[in-house]
Formats: structure tokens, sequence, C-alpha cells
């Protein structure tokens, strides 16, 4: 019997250890190096190409030079709601100093709605429709609000999953803005950079 | 004791594999088996699902307060003859939370049932007729708001003679 159990356990370790590299090897082949994985601090962020409200392309890369707020968001979600009028505020207050907020809707719901929430909301800044490719690219948003701060060379200075304070979102806006614009410079390496946690969850 | 300690070790080490991040978190629902459901042919009979909500998650409920929330919403297919003739919700638990004090939010947490009430016709053939459907909802917690997700619902109804 007490044999019979070790050799269950271990059975049940090995499976689930299998589970869990294969499900990390099937996300490597379908989306190469530049998704990001694990905890996101020092890391390039990954460039897209997504259609706005207004019916424009806009890519990340558009906006080197500039620290962006990057939030993904829905209309369902509340918490995301509570959001969007500091967001406004921000866009107001830092825009004079590169910050460009960008919204990222996740809704499976057609852009007129979209467009109608955020006009409720008072919304100052480009709204963007979100892919299930640009989730996966910023390491499978499942949670919103979740929102990256992008400083002016590209790179993710922090990640924000949950709804935080508006003085904790201010704070983050500045840090991103601190950074100087090198544009001749690399980019820190995503290997070691990965290894830091800076990672925010929201208390829960 | 071997098999309580046995248990113990296999719970302990699949909630270890399982453990993730708050943000990585997908919030669970999940159906109590449903026992038979008889049905006279010609009659009605009431049947009740229980759903469970993961711990710290709530949904909202079927009457959500704001046409932007998604509400909470059975949909059930009975094969023919079977048809379902009512589906009652329960009402939601007006709650706020910290991302929102001001405003109060209709949402089910914990243990929900809903009812519903199923009617054969009085020519229906005696036999089991299958059930397919799905419980649609939208989780969140204190902090974060998760997509929409379907479970299956499925059972089985027998309808026997008048």
């Amino acid at each position: 019997m007490k044999r019979n159990a070790v050799v269950f356990v271990m059975l049940a370790i090995v499976i689930m250890g299998m589970l869990a590299a294969g499900s990390y090897l099937d996300r490597s082949r379908k989306h190469g190096p530049v998704k990001l994985i694990g905890d996101i601090h020092n890391v390039p962020a990954p460039d897209f190409e997504l259609p706005s409200l207004d019916g424009r392309k806009v890519k990340l890369s558009d906006f080197r030079g500039q620290a962006v707020l990057l939030n993904f968001w829905a209309t369902w979600c509340s918490p995301c709601k509570i959001e969007m009028p500091w967001f406004v505020e921000l866009q107001k207050q830092y825009g004079k100093d590169g910050l460009v907020v960008l919204g990222v809707a996740m809704d499976d719901t057609e852009s007129a709605k979209i467009a109608e929430f955020a006009h409720e909301m008072g919304v100052n800044y480009p709204v963007l429709l979100g892919s299930d490719q640009v989730s996966d690219d910023y390491g499978d948003v499942r949670s919103l609000p979740t929102t990256f701060y992008i400083d002016r060379n590209g790179t993710i200075v922090v990640k924000a999953v949950g709804l935080l304070g508006r003085q904790e979102i201010e704070e983050d806006v500045k840090k991103a803005l601190s950074a100087s614009y090198k544009p001749a410079k690399a980019q820190p390496s995503r290997a070691a950079a990965v290894k830091t946690t800076q990672t925010k969850e929201a208390a829960q | 004791m071997k098999s309580r300690l046995f248990a113990l070790v296999l719970t302990s080490v699949t909630g270890l594999a399982l453990a993730q991040s708050p943000g990585d978190r997908v919030p669970s629902v999940i159906i109590a088996p449903v026992g038979n459901v008889e049905l006279r042919a010609g009659g009605s009979a009431n049947l009740e699902l229980d759903f469970r909500i993961g711990a710290d998650f709530h949904i909202n409920s079927n009457k959500p307060k704001a046409d932007y929330l998604i509400p909470t919403i059975l949909k059930l297919n009975p094969a023919e003859p079977v048809t379902l003739a009512d589906v009652k919700y329960p009402a939601g638990e007006e709650m706020s939370f910290a991302f929102s004090p001001n405003e109060k939010l209709s949402v089910y947490s914990g243990d929900f049932a809903i009812n519903t009430v199923w009617k054969a016709p009085a020519t229906a053939p005696p036999g089991t007729y299958p059930v397919k459907g799905e419980l649609r909802f939208q989780a969140c917690d204190r902090s974060a708001c998760y997509p929409p997700r379907s479970i299956p619902v499925q059972f089985q109804v027998t309808v026997v003679k008048k």
C-alpha cells in the first residue's frame, strides 16, 4: 500500500511537470522570443500594430522617445472604470513631459460600443482594439486592468496587475518618464532582465 | 491513516502545481452533480442546479446594475419533446468593493442555485432525454476582472408514463 502511494505521488509529479513543460514549449514555438513570459521588468516592450477606434493603425514603436502607459482594459471591467479618469488626468498633467496613454480594449464586442463607453468616460487618449496576439505577446493578459509602464526607450519598467491607487499609478508614470531617450544605445538583455522580479500585484 | 496521508500529500502536490500568482488566477465556477430528473408525460418537474464560485471571486448576477456588465446566463437545450418552461435566477447580493466603494454591484459569490422547470407533453414517449447547455459568467476578485467564460451543463431528463 505504502509503495503504491509513493509510486502514485511520483507519477502525479511527473505528469504535472510534463504538462507544465509542454505548455511552455508550445507557447514558445508559437510566438518565438518576443513573447513575454513570467515576471516582467526592464525588458523591451513587444511592438504591435493595432487599429484605433478612429480607424488608424497604431504601432507602439511610433511612440519611441515618449513614455507610454499601456493599459489593457474592457468595458465589463469595473476596476478598469475607476482608473480611466485618473489616466485622463495624468495624460493632461504629464503629456507635455512626454507621456502617452494608450488604452487597449480587450472586449469581444463591436467597436461602436467601446467608443460609446470611452466617450462616456471622457477618455482623451487613443483607445486601440486589442487582440489575442497582443495579449499573448504581453505574457497572456488575463486579469484586467493590467498596465505596462514603458519608458522612452521602449523598455517596460513596471507591470501592474489589478487596480492600484491613483498615487501609485502616478509614481509609476514618473518612473517611465525618468529615463532619458537613448536611441543609439542597445536595449538591456531580456534574458538577464527576466530574472529580476518587479511585477506588482494588487493586494488581493 | 496511510490513505489519509496519501491524500494529504497528493492534495499538497496538486495545490503547489496549480498555485499561481493573483494576476494569473483563473476564476472557477463548478456545478454540483445533477441527480436523475424524472418527469411525468403531461406534467412538469422542478430542478435546482447548484453552483459554487471559487473563493475570493464573485460573478455578476443575472441582473447586474449596469448595462456594461455581463450578466450570468444559463442556456439549456433539451432534446425534444422535453421543454424548459422556466428559469428562475436568485436575486444578486448587493455588494460594494474596494475598487468602487460608492457603487453597489449585484453579484453572486460562494454557492448559488438556479431553479428550472421542465415539461413534457402528454404524448411524450417514455425514455431518457439529454439536456445540454452552459452557464456563462464573468468573474472578478477584489481588484481585477477576468474575461467571460462558460462552463458546460449537462444532465438527463427521464420521461415516464402518466
